[in-house]
C-alpha cells in the first residue's frame, strides 16, 4: 500500500510508492563521461578567460599573485550574469504587479584545480575549504545591504544543470529571499509558535533516537533520509545543536565536520548509484533572521535519478519509489 | 584607418544577410560563413578581427567551433550570438569574450563588437 507522508515543516505531501519499490541499480544511470577536447575556462592556465578572482586559495609556500595558475580553489564572478551587480534596486508598484531592477550577484566557486577531479574525489581539509570559501564569501557580499539572502548550490553532472565537467558550486545573492525558502521559515515559525520548540531539533532528536534514517553522523552534523524524501536516496545534512545560519559555524573544526558528512554521503551515493548526477543547496537563515530560534539551517542533497513528470509539477506532490527508511539501509551498508 | 574584418557565422541566411547590412553600416567589412566547418576554413585562411558565432547550429554548434577556433588562435577575440539565454548558464561559452541575445534589434551587438575591438 503506497504512503502518504507529510512533511513536518511545510505542508507539502509526498506519496511513498512502497510496493513501487526500487533497488539503486535501477534507478543508477550510466556515469557521464566528460566531452573530449573542448577548453575549460575553469582549469589552470586559463585564467584570462574568466573574471578576475574575487577569492583563492594558494599555497602559503609560493608566492603567486592574484589570477596566475598557482592556486587550489578560485571564486570568480560569473562572466555573463543574470543578475547585474551595479545599480539601485528601484522597486515600485505598476498597478498590482511589483517590479525592480534585477540585481544580484553571481560567482563561482571553483572547487579543485584538476579538471576530472570531483568533490568525493577531493580529501576532506579540501572540501572543508570549499565551505570556506562559501563563508567567506557571503559574508563579504551581505555587507551590500542590497543583498537579503545567499543561495549556495551545487549542480553536478549534466542532468542536474552542470554544464561543465569541472567541478564548481555557485552562489548567488539575491535582494530577495526565495520563496521555498520563505514557506521553509514559516513553517518552522509556525511549529516554534505552537510547541516552543526548532522543528529541525526535533527532527535531529527523533531521528536520534528512532535510529531508521540516519545516513551517517559525526560529532557535529547527522545526515538523515527525510521521513517525507521527495526524491529516492534524498539526504540531508543538519547540525545536531542548533544553528540558525551556515555562517554561526565559525570554527574550522565544524567546517570539517561538514566536509567530512558530505563528503561521506556524496561518495556513499556515488557507490550505490553510479555517480549520480545531483544537486545540492544549503538552506540557512537570511541575515535579518540573525539569532532565529525557530530555524536551523541544513544541507538538502537530491541525487537526479527520477524525472518530474506532470502530476508533481501540477499538484506540487512528488512520487518518490524508494522508501527512506530502504534507501537508509543501502547507504548505510555502502562502505567508503 | 585600417578596416576591421569580422567572420560572421549563422546557419540561417536571413540573419547572415540581416548582420551583415547592419554592421557593414558601422563600417565593417563582413565574410559569411553558413556552419562551424566553413568558419574554420576561412579562419585558417585569413585573419579576422572578431568572429561573430551563433550557438545553435546543426552539424558542429557554436560551442564547439568555439573550441576549434581557440585551438587555432587562442587569442581570436569571438562574441556568441543566441536566441537562447540558457546558453548564457553555460561556464563552456566563457571561452568566448562576450555573449549577446540574438535580437532583431542589433544596437547591443553593435556595442558589444565596439567595446571588444576598442580594448
Amino acid at each position: 500500500m503506497p504512503e502518504l507522508r507529510k512533511d513536518p515543516i511545510i505542508d507539502r505531501w509526498v506519496i511513498i510508492s512502497t510496493e513501487r519499490s526500487q533497488r539503486p541499480v535501477f534507478l543508477a544511470d550510466q556515469a557521464e563521461v566528460p566531452k573530449p577536447g573542448a577548453i575549460c575556462p575553469l582549469c589552470p592556465g586559463n585564467e584570462p578567460m574568466t573574471p578576475p578572482e574575487v577569492f583563492a586559495i594558494r599555497p602559503a609556500s609560493v608566492s603567486s599573485p592574484p589570477n596566475s595558475p598557482n592556486w587550489s580553489l578560485r571564486v570568480v564572478p560569473n562572466k555573463f550574469p543574470a543578475l547585474r551587480i551595479e545599480g539601485d534596486l528601484n522597486k515600485q508598484g505598476i498597478g498590482l504587479y511589483d517590479e525592480m531592477n534585477g540585481i544580484g550577484a553571481h560567482e563561482v566557486i571553483v572547487e579543485t584545480p584538476l579538471h576530472t577531479q570531483t568533490l568525493t574525489g577531493m580529501d576532506v581539509p579540501s572540501v572543508r575549504n570549499v565551505f570556506v570559501a562559501y563563508r567567506e564569501r557571503t559574508l563579504d557580499l551581505l555587507k551590500d545591504r542590497r543583498f537579503k539572502f545567499v543561495m549556495i548550490f551545487k549542480n553536478s553532472g549534466s542532468t542536474a544543470g552542470a554544464s561543465l565537467a569541472h567541478s564548481h558550486s555557485q552562489l548567488i545573492a539575491l535582494p530577495i529571499i526565495p520563496s521555498r525558502l520563505s514557506e521553509e521559515i514559516k513553517g518552522s515559525l509556525n511549529y516554534y509558535k505552537s510547541k516552543d520548540r526548532c522543528v529541525f531539533c526535533d527532527i535531529v532528536a527523533q531521528e536520534s533516537e528512532e535510529r531508521k534514517r540516519i545516513i551517517y553522523e559525526n560529532d557535529h552534523f547527522i545526515a538523515i533520509s527525510p521521513f517525507a524524501s521527495r526524491f529516492p536516496f534524498e539526504a540531508w545534512i543538519l547540525p545536531k545543536r542548533h544553528e540558525e545560519s551556515f555562517l554561526s559555524s565559525k570554527h574550522d573544526d565544524n567546517y570539517l565536520s561538514i566536509a567530512d558528512a558530505i563528503s561521506t554521503v556524496l561518495r556513499k551515493h556515488e557507490k550505490i548509484l553510479n555517480s549520480p548526477p545531483y544537486n545540492y543547496m544549503i538552506h540557512t537563515a537570511p541575515v535579518e533572521l540573525s539569532g532565529a530560534p525557530y530555524y536551523h539551517w541544513h544541507i538538502e542533497i537530491t541525487p537526479r535519478l527520477t524525472k518530474q513528470a506532470g502530476f508533481e509539477w501540477g499538484t506540487g506532490f512528488y512520487i518518490n519509489p524508494t522508501p527512506p527508511e530502504e534507501a537508509t539501509i543501502y547507504l548505510q551498508e555502502a562502505d567508503v | 584607418m585600417e578596416t576591421v574584418r569580422i567572420l560572421l557565422v549563422d546557419d540561417e541566411e536571413s540573419i547572415r544577410l540581416l548582420f551583415k547590412e547592419e554592421l557593414e553600416e558601422e563600417g565593417y567589412l563582413i565574410d559569411l560563413a553558413s556552419n562551424g566547418f566553413e568558419a574554420l576554413e576561412k579562419l585558417k585562411a585569413q585573419r579576422f578581427d572578431l568572429v561573430v558565432l551563433d550557438i545553435k547550429m546543426p552539424g558542429m554548434d557554436g560551442i564547439q567551433t568555439l573550441n576549434e577556433i581557440k585551438k587555432i588562435d587562442k587569442d581570436q577575440r569571438v562574441v556568441l550570438l543566441s536566441a537562447y539565454m540558457e546558453f548564457k548558464q553555460d561556464f563552456s561559452s566563457w571561452v568566448s569574450d562576450a555573449y549577446v541575445v540574438k535580437s532583431a534589434d542589433t544596437q547591443e551587438l553593435k556595442d558589444t563588437i565596439k567595446n571588444i575591438l576598442g580594448a
